[in-house]
């Protein structure tokens, strides 16, 4: 790394909206994987609709909001770098590694949010919603869905380099992200049972320290993959 | 640890501190306590395997960060061979606890945090291996496993602070239960607990070592054919 010390230099922040624009347009245009990650989810809800009909509590009904999600995201976010292999070797001309990773993480945790919004929408049409406090229960979910997609950015770009990428993706992909996992799904059971702010702060907080551990890793350990 | 390799007073030491483990361990007099009776023995057993896992495991760490530094393949070697290390610390950990648990708590696994947290550890690096082996290459296999083992390694500390607080624990020292300390009214325990440490430990190292050798031989006689 040889680039000068300034925290954002605008030529990198241009770069990285470059990047992001090319990963939406990418998506956009060849429809099939967004339209496929949509029915995964769709199906996916839809099938513990039937199994789980007439015994709903919110405990449940919390448990299965954030496993489906953790699923789908696991599908969703290993396609961030395998989609890439023909360019990378244009990119490692043109771009640092860190606005390439800076890309990826922003757009992957766009993403995330998307998705999560959507899957919120069909539980509420096939479930119910058991939320009272909103504002909470999407902050703890914003959180999540960041600790959830970077950690799997950075998964899906170790498993770039290996020769069983879909297994890799989950064998490397589920201890790492367990801290995440319980935290969130700790936290907004808490949220549902209707505690405030002040229950569980010391929960979020390190929810939130655990999140700025992984991106910070990631910016770190990333340019020794890339460069290999 | 050039030094050590050279002389071998320390592996006499070794076998004198297990000797006297065992023996000790097995057959000196243990104060006597309702549930636990004669199975508080298994903290000599137990207890220093996890101090050697994390040991074990933290060398792992810095000697992947020294391969990333320097690309030195003789810290990947290190690195490696003492996550495989860490693993057999990790599975011994986890089988005497069981055994233990069997007889205190009624279930060899009880979802306790702690048992969670050392097999989601094992997992980790069992994981580890599974990615060491999918990459042909060698240097990007060692390259991306260092990675993976710095990215795993930091993450599993939160985990191993951030369990118990989700949830209760039996285990000793957590949760409310009194640790060993309380216990141990006569430092009988003491003086075998601080022995089998040091003894495990040493072990762990003499072990260690002889993988090293053993896999830089093999790479120098895969080398010269």
């Amino acid at each position: 790394m040889s680039s000068k010390v300034s925290i954002l230099p605008l030529q990198d922040v241009q770069k990285v909206i470059q990047l992001i624009k090319k990963d939406f347009l990418v998506d956009w245009r060849q429809q099939n994987p967004i339209a496929g990650i949509l029915l995964y989810l769709a199906s996916t809800i839809f099938t513990s609709y039937m199994a789980f009909k007439g015994f709903l509590s919110f405990e449940v009904w919390n448990a299965l909001f954030w496993i489906i999600l953790l699923f789908t995201a696991i599908t969703a976010i290993s396609k961030s770098f395998i989609q890439e292999e023909r360019r990378s070797l244009y990119y490692f001309f043109l771009m640092k590694p860190r606005d390439l990773i800076n890309s990826k993480l922003i757009y992957s945790f766009i993403y995330l949010l998307a998705i999560a919004i959507l899957s919120l929408i069909i539980f509420t049409v096939l479930f119910g919603n058991p939320i009272v406090n909103y504002s909470l229960f999407v902050i703890n979910l914003i959180l999540g869905c960041l600790g959830l997609s970077s950690a799997f950015t950075m998964i899906s770009a170790i498993s770039f380099k290996t020769s069983n990428r879909s297994v890799m993706m989950a064998v490397l992909g589920f201890p790492v992200i367990i801290p995440v996992l319980l935290l969130s799904i700790g936290n907004s059971a808490q949220i549902l049972d209707g505690y405030i702010w002040s229950q569980i702060q010391g929960n979020m907080l390190t929810l939130v320290s655990v999140d700025v551990i992984i991106i910070a890793l990631t910016f770190v350990l990333f340019p020794f993959i890339w460069r290999s | 640890m050039g030094y050590l390799l050279k002389t071998n007073w320390w592996k006499w030491l070794c076998v004198v501190l297990l000797a006297y483990t065992v023996v000790g361990g097995l057959l000196l007099p243990v104060p006597k306590l309702p549930i636990l009776n004669e199975t508080i023995r298994v903290l000599h057993f137990h207890v220093p395997m996890w101090f050697g896992m994390i040991l074990v495991f933290s060398g792992s760490v810095i000697y992947a960060i020294k391969y990333l530094k320097s690309n030195n393949t003789m810290f990947d070697v290190y690195s490696s061979q003492l996550a495989n290390l860490g693993v057999a610390f990790g599975v011994l950990g986890i089988v005497t606890g069981m055994v233990w648990a069997k007889y205190t708590w009624g279930e060899a696994w009880s979802n306790d945090p702690k048992q969670n947290a050392s097999a989601i550890s094992l997992l980790i690096y069992l994981a580890y291996f599974i990615l060491r082996n999918s990459i042909k290459d060698e240097q990007q296999r060692n390259r991306i496993s260092a990675v993976y083992n710095i990215f795993a390694f930091f993450l599993m500390i939160p985990l191993l602070f951030i369990l118990p607080r989700m949830a209760d624990s039996l285990h000793p020292g957590n949760g409310g239960n009194p640790g060993f300390n309380a216990y141990d009214l006569d430092s009988n325990l003491r003086k075998v607990f601080y022995t089998a440490v040091v003894g495990w430990a040493l072990l762990g190292y003499w072990i260690a070592s002889i993988n090293i050798r053993l896999s830089v031989t093999q790479e120098k006689i895969e080398n010269a054919s």
